[in-house]
């Protein structure tokens, strides 16, 4: 790793045109994913259900959601169980019902399951008339933040693997609701 | 600048200060924040509260260092790796130097002839000569370093070595680092009081702020603060820190180094400094994509300015203008 390195700079000083190839290895910078669906329901009844930090089984990927501390940022957390065995650990820390949204930050997922470090979010629930609006607004760094990641932890994979889990639970969640179905 | 061009504007600079005194404001202030997710730099006219122009800057912009007398913005490119140099003035991109790998935090000494860039991938503080562009001096600091500070006087110079959980003194003459002081973890930003003697760190996975004497070399102090602070401000007074998790600026009282108010402000804070007159603060913030300005002696928020895609100014970005 370290050789290599040292070689990559030796190529980029020798070669002033090997530098564009270079450029592609890069430290990490904090990316940023907001998607968001709206939904043909009130803001509150859609509140009810987002708002429930001991619950995200409306994720398609989810099994079941283990919580304890209920709504209160200084000492709730969560397990999510997923449907292929692996659990995603987080904790609650900001909850502000007066505009519907909650914000956490991941403790531990394996980076098989979400390629992503330093991970945190905020879901809120916005007001549109007799209809909402959910966001989910994402910070993370990709999984491996070193210089040279494997494309397997870059920032492309982070990216990628949020953007399918914001946008297939969003939508799972908005066909929930709509259709009347119990989310416990 | 000939005499008599500095005369000239000096005579500029008299009438146009008359003609705002006739509307009752002060000169105006700029804000340059870089927005990393946009690859731009917004420059913000404080006076109005109006974005006036957008430079566009490559590589995913997020240190910056303005020069003292304001004419020059050095912007580190971590993605680039590169930095630029602004021409305040005419809102352009002068140059492009290379400056190491992976360059984030940024200062510039008071003479505005060198600028130090902390590489966080190799850690090494760099000594740029901002007339060649070149590297002129290398110095050994801990392990990723982030903020970037120099002392009023330009005698030293101060490194967050965020991963050794420490800052790095280094002696801008012979650039050997001179001490090192252990502080909380994960120091990201940092700042160094008017006076040049205290350095206050702002400690991310700690939730505190570290106070270190520079003269003795000694920690000093602890003051908690919100969740995952990034940056910190000082006047002579108050001190501020930027709690990303938060969305809060912590403000703490420097003499008894205590708890005084949680300010609640855009998401995911990050940049913070004072107008040049220290009335009033601004904060940029990474997630809501907005410049907030806070009043220095009420704490309220008194503008809200949308920028671009991720506003970081990490490092010094207010200048007066001429």
């Amino acid at each position: 790793m370290k050789s290599s390195r040292f070689a990559a700079l030796l190529i980029g000083c020798a070669f002033g045109s090997a530098l564009p190839s270079l450029a592609l290895a890069h430290g990490a910078s904090r990316l940023k994913l907001i998607k968001s669906v709206e939904i043909n329901a009130p803001a509150a009844k859609v509140w009810k259900i987002v708002g429930n930090f001991d619950n995200m089984d409306w994720v398609p990927t989810v099994a079941k959601t283990a919580g304890t501390g209920g709504d209160n940022p200084d000492n709730a957390k969560r397990v999510l169980t997923l449907k292929n065995g692996g659990k995603i650990n987080e904790s609650l820390y900001k909850y502000d019902p007066d505009s519907m949204s909650y914000s956490y930050y991941m403790d531990h997922v394996d980076l098989k399951i979400l390629p992503v470090t330093n991970y945190s979010a905020t879901l809120v629930v916005i007001p549109e008339g007799s209809k909402s609006k959910v966001e989910w607004r994402g910070a993370f760094f990709r999984g491996d933040p070193n210089f040279d990641p494997p494309p397997a932890l870059n920032d492309d994979a982070a990216t990628k693997a949020v953007t399918k889990l914001y946008v297939s639970g969003l939508t799972s969640l908005k066909q929930k609701i709509e259709a009347g179905e119990a989310i416990n | 600048m000939s005499r008599l061009g500095h005369f000239a504007r000096l005579i500029a600079a008299a009438g146009v200060s008359i003609g705002f005194v006739a509307v009752g404001s002060a000169l105006a202030d700029e804000a340059f924040i870089t927005n990393q997710n946009a690859n731009s730099v917004s420059v913000l006219d404080l006076t109005s509260k109006k974005v006036v122009a957008t430079i566009p800057v490559a590589g995913k912009p997020a240190g910056i260092a303005m020069s003292r007398d304001g004419t020059r913005a050095y912007v580190t490119s971590p993605e680039g790796p590169y930095v630029s140099v602004i021409d305040t003035a005419s809102r352009r991109v002068l140059r492009k130097f290379p400056a190491g790998r992976d360059p984030l935090g940024i200062a510039i000494d008071p003479t505005g002839k060198f600028v130090y860039v902390a590489d966080f991938d190799i850690p090494h503080l760099y000594k740029i000569d901002v007339s060649t562009g070149k590297i002129v001096a290398d110095a050994h600091v801990g392990k990723s370093p982030c903020g970037v500070a120099v002392t009023p006087n330009g005698k030293l110079i101060v490194v967050a070595d965020r991963d050794d959980n420490q800052i790095s003194i280094v002696d801008a003459a012979t650039f050997k680092r001179i001490g090192v002081v252990k502080v909380g973890q994960h120091p990201f930003g940092l700042t160094i009081d008017a006076e040049g003697k205290r350095v206050y760190t702002a400690d991310v996975v700690s939730n505190t702020v570290s106070v270190v004497d520079l003269a003795s070399q000694k920690l000093i102090g602890t003051v908690k603060t919100g969740l995952r602070p990034y940056v910190v401000a000082v006047n002579g007074k108050y001190g501020f820190s930027t709690d990303e998790y938060g969305g809060t600026v912590t403000v703490f009282d420097l003499k008894t180094l205590k708890f005084v108010k949680r300010i609640n402000v855009g998401d995911y804070p990050e940049g913070i400094e004072f107008s040049s007159d220290g009335s009033k603060l601004y904060v940029a913030n990474w997630m809501s994509d907005d410049v907030w300005g806070i009043d220095a002696k009420t704490f309220k928020p008194v503008a809200k300015i949308k920028v671009q895609d991720g506003p970081r100014s990490f490092g010094t970005f207010i200048r007066k203008t001429p």
